[in-house]
């Protein structure tokens, strides 16, 4: 099967927050309103976003962008949520694999049962997407974030369907196809946008961190819908995996290696010298 | 070697073995819970976070322990913590003769040595600055963990790293030199019962010594 993609074109999407809300029914990330008396607890933070962040229970949110756009003040949304890289850094630096590029789908899937909690993935995504559930404090977490509708159990893909947020979206601003087509689909998208004055129209996430597996098409540059323009590899995490902790295995395995010569060595040594000494004192 | 009656001079407090060991085991807890992080195979123990809360408990133990006996022995923690950074010419002349005594148990020029030889002082030395490190990267990482910027976290992931290979690595080398290597025979003892032979202390500390016998700590034969 060839690898697929969602395709979010941000200048069909109306901001309804469908795919927010289908997102936590099927992944069973149920919202929690706080309450107060007998209505709703809520704070005002000059925005109509909401909820403010992603968090381990909110994989995928619609952001509201004010800002200027060809010359007027534009409200530019955008859809929030694993990029699912072709070169994904948390895959990099996950230490067991529970973070992995799906080999059918080519999707970054997360497998919760044997998550460690280490929370690498967090500090190392550089679209800041992962967010540990549980105490940090304590140290017992567990990493979550959109995983493609792919969880066991509830896998979507396997069932021939396209995941939540796209089947629920009712103006086709969100596509599900094999990757491929989905380029093709967003390059033309791209073309028609740039003849009626979109100059900067951009499609986003064809080359980005190896090719995104979300791919956006853009009436205006990345930085307006709050992407980042050039994403990259985090270079501490190169030099952390593949230098310093391949030095780290040498230098140990070496010091022990060491260690067993030298023991060899010295006690040959000691036995020559001290076995006349001994026979002195006697 | 020792015979029972034989002079002896104290050359650890208790105070300061009970830390030894006290941080010993936390560190080897903290080795251990931190290293299967970094072998794929083993990383199953680490799942539902079972070892991430040891290694904090352990954690606790490794940075409470030393402030303890900074409290209660304040003269001797500042004296041991000079004696990490105070390096003379004897040191030189240690790494000079260092392989031919450890290899060839050759004691020729071998030149007297302080309460602590440069090799223990090197490694005293390390446990000291890395220790810091591991403190300091680790409360980062442990307490600002959601509130840190990434860059920071990314940064305090490797240098907690780099502290583990060196001190790792040395942990080792410690461990065999006090215990395994055919010339030590005067270590062991001094760690667990907290006194040296006075002919042991002279032939292997004899700056140390001279300076104990000075003060009237140790009887001269």
């Amino acid at each position: 099967m060839a690898e697929k993609a969602i395709l979010y074109d941000a200048t069909r999407c109306t901001a309804c927050r469908g795919c927010q809300s289908a997102c936590k029914q099927w992944n069973e990330n149920d919202a929690i309103i706080p309450t107060k008396g007998n209505g709703v607890k809520s704070k005002n933070w000059g925005s109509y976003e909401n909820p403010k962040d992603l968090s381990p229970n909110t994989w995928l949110k619609i952001t509201f962008n004010e800002v200027e756009h060809y010359g007027e003040v534009d409200w530019l949304f955008n859809r929030r949520s694993c990029m699912h890289c072709g070169k994904p850094a948390c895959v990099k630096v996950c230490p067991n694999g529970t973070l992995y590029i799906d080999p059918i789908y080519g999707f970054v899937g997360l497998n919760k049962d044997t998550c460690t909690g280490c929370g690498y993935c967090v500090e190392f995504c550089p679209f800041d997407v992962p967010r540990l559930e549980g105490s940090s404090i304590l140290g017992k977490t567990k990493s979550s974030k959109c995983v493609a509708c792919m969880q066991p159990g509830l896998n979507r893909l396997d069932a021939g369907y396209e995941p939540a947020c796209v089947k629920t979206c009712p103006t086709d601003a969100l596509l599900f196809d094999d990757r491929d087509k989905l380029i093709t689909i967003a390059k033309e998208k791209v073309a028609v946008l740039k003849t009626k004055g979109f100059t900067n129209a951009t499609l986003y996430g064809e080359k980005e961190m190896g090719g995104l597996h979300v791919m956006y098409v853009l009436n205006d540059t990345p930085d307006k819908y709050g992407l980042p323009v050039d994403p990259r590899f985090p270079d501490t995490a190169i030099v952390w995996q593949d230098v310093i902790q391949p030095i780290g295995w040498a230098v140990g395995g070496l010091t022990i290696l060491g260690l067993a010569l030298n023991y060899i060595i010295a006690r040959e040594a000691k036995m020559d010298k001290t076995l006349p000494g001994e026979k002195e004192k006697k | 070697m020792a015979q029972k009656n034989e002079a002896v001079v104290e050359k650890y407090s208790k105070a300061t073995r009970i830390l030894h060991h006290t941080h010993t085991i936390a560190f080897v807890i903290l080795f251990l819970t931190g290293i299967v992080l970094f072998i794929p195979q083993l990383s199953f123990l680490a799942q539902d976070s079972w070892t991430r809360i040891l290694h904090r408990i352990a954690a606790a133990i490794f940075i409470i322990a030393p402030l303890i006996y900074f409290i209660l022995k304040p003269k001797a923690a500042i004296e041991a913590l000079k004696e990490a950074f105070t390096w003379g010419k004897e040191d030189i002349g240690w790494l000079k003769a260092a392989p031919r005594y450890y290899f060839l148990s050759d004691e020729e020029g071998m030149p007297p040595q302080g309460h602590m030889n440069t090799g223990q002082k090197l490694w005293w030395f390390i446990v000291v600055v890395f220790g810091a490190l591991f403190i300091l990267t680790g409360l980062v990482m442990w307490i600002l963990k959601t509130i840190a910027p990434a860059m920071l976290l990314q940064w305090m992931v490797f240098v907690h790293d780099v502290a583990f290979i060196v001190t790792g690595a040395m942990l080792f080398v410690h461990i065999y030199l006090g215990v395994i290597h055919p010339m030590m025979t005067g270590a062991w003892g001094a760690i667990t019962k907290g006194t040296v032979s006075a002919e042991y202390a002279k032939s292997h500390h004899g700056l140390w010594y001279d300076k104990q016998l000075k003060k009237g700590n140790a009887k001269g034969k």
